[in-house]
């Protein structure tokens, strides 16, 4: 399960110089009208995408960047390819 | 496997197209809620659906660990159940489930580790369940190859002693519950996708498969490390889980060393000598999400470093098998069990983390009076998935070892 990252200033390096940040979730929600559905749903929901999602990584034993990816979570490897399956509004519409 | 050969559970049967309840995991989750349905609610018209083979998953892979110290009163007595429903299944699904209540030991390396374990025995003995703090000499009495040195990474300051846990085959209760759910008319159905649920109106009407459209209104996702996936796939929703692997392994055989669960939150290890003779360890977590099952070398040299340190007479001991399995981690480490709340006839049990094997005997239990009554047994109301939004979620993660991505 060998997992590389590239760093926008450091290149690829082994990915336990990394820490894992979460699913990209767009951006903070406002504090104005926050309801405790949409805090919640920012800061502890997942899609848990089994395929390519972006998501955030911090370089920890590097530079210190925070920066988002893509990457296929059953290969483990990073996608050029800029679609996600968690970025597609995809079943929004449902329930 | 799957061709001609007769399932030891019993006949293969024909995927209907309708039944009153569909299980989509093949797992010990929903093994054990079919059995409970069948044998306590006379509810019999049950599919289970697998994608792969029953047993599959986490079922198969966990090492076999039951154990019933865990830190909050909510989690406690549940477990405790489950802990005392081994004897009880071994008996009525008259299959040896060889469960062997050899004791945990969770060694303790710091005094902030002990006060920790004080408030964990504390409330373990408040509910009945036994559980002593020892300190290091009495570790050593009970497991002589411990290393109680003060010259190792993490000295042993004492340890959690819980002698009603141990190990349970997790096979047999695979294939025990298996075949006492289908001596009841519960039907397993092994290769065979869950691809979709069909609601109308707010209520479950249907599950698609890759064997063709069952009609049903109730159904249960209990598919352990791909719940979450196919719970947001299939209805939307989405779940505060983190999908990691988890890695264990096992030694070449050797006499008998280890009588006794050992494990340690600061080695991030723990080891347990099979019937065959194999130390069986694992514990590390890898704390980025994925689906790949695959091992490390990363964490292969850190399980040989650990526990070359507390159990030195394992020094030079090959490993003979790795593997890894999924964990489907919560903030709070603590599962989500709930029905009929999003859309009717619909209900999950999923977010164990690495507790789904321990739990599963009462948890199929109480899924099962959840499912047959649609009243939420006062032992699950705590595990609602509105927790998170209440901003009530559990103190599980004070106990001794805690993965996650969120911290």
């Amino acid at each position: 399960m060998a997992l590389t990252i590239t760093c926008p200033i450091c290149g690829k390096r082994n990915g336990y110089e990394f820490k894992f940040g979460g699913e990209e979730k767009g951006p903070r929600p406002e504090e104005k009208d926050l309801t405790p559905e949409a805090w919640c749903d920012y800061v502890h929901m997942n899609k848990c995408v089994a395929g390519v999602q972006q998501e955030w990584w911090f370089h920890k034993d590097g530079c210190g960047s925070w920066f988002p990816i893509y990457r296929d979570t059953t290969t483990n490897l990073e996608q050029e390819d800029q679609k996600a399956t968690n970025q597609e509004g995809k079943n929004d519409e449902q329930v | 496997m799957f061709l001609k050969k007769k399932p030891m559970w019993g006949k293969k049967t024909k995927l209907k197209s309708s039944y009153d309840v569909v299980i989509i995991g093949g797992g010990l989750h929903s093994l054990a809620t079919a059995y409970f349905l069948a044998k306590e609610h006379g509810i019999t018209d049950i599919a289970i659906i697998e994608k792969n083979y029953i047993g599959f998953g986490g079922a198969g892979r966990n090492t076999a660990i039951v154990r019933a110290n865990q830190r909050t009163q909510y989690n406690v007595p549940l477990y405790k159940e489950a802990l005392d429903l081994w004897p009880v299944l071994t008996k009525d699904l008259d299959y040896n489930l060889m469960f062997n209540n050899c004791g945990n030991l969770n060694l303790m390396h710091s005094e902030a580790a002990m006060k920790a374990a004080r408030m964990t025995i504390a409330t373990a003995q408040f509910h009945g369940v036994e559980s002593h703090l020892i300190d290091a000499k009495e570790a050593k009495e009970l497991v002589p190859a411990l290393n109680i040195s003060e010259d190792i990474t993490f000295p042993i300051h004492g340890a959690m002693f819980h002698p009603p846990g141990g190990v349970v085959r997790h096979d047999a209760v695979v294939w025990g519950l298996a075949r006492g759910a289908a001596q009841k008319g519960v039907e397993i159905h092994q290769q065979t996708e869950a691809l979709g649920i069909g609601t109308k109106n707010g209520k479950v009407t249907s599950v698609t498969t890759s064997q063709g459209v069952i009609n049903t209104k109730q159904v249960l996702i209990s598919a352990g490390g791909y719940s979450a996936a196919l719970i947001y796939d299939m209805l939307g929703i989405k779940l505060p889980i983190s999908v990691l692997t988890i890695q264990a392994m096992v030694t070449q055989p050797l006499k008998p060393v280890l009588d006794h669960v050992v494990s340690s939150g600061a080695y991030h290890c723990y080891a347990n000598q099979t019937l065959k003779g194999e130390i069986a360890t694992g514990a590390h977590m890898d704390p980025w999400p994925n689906y790949t099952t695959l091992n490390t070398a990363h964490y292969i040299k850190h399980q040989a470093e650990a526990l070359s340190e507390f159990l030195p007479c394992l020094r030079g001991v090959r490993f003979m098998r790795i593997w890894g399995g999924l964990a489907d981690m919560t903030p709070d480490m603590a599962p989500i069990m709930e029905g009929n709340n999003h859309v009717e006839g619909f209900f999950m049990d999923c977010g164990w983390g690495y507790f789904g094997f321990k739990s599963c005997s009462a948890v199929g239990k109480y899924m099962a009076e959840y499912m047959a009554t649609d009243n939420c047994p006062d032992m699950l109301k705590p595990f609602a998935l509105s927790r998170y939004q209440e901003h009530k979620l559990m103190g599980e993660t004070a106990a001794l070892v805690n993965y996650s991505p969120d911290n």
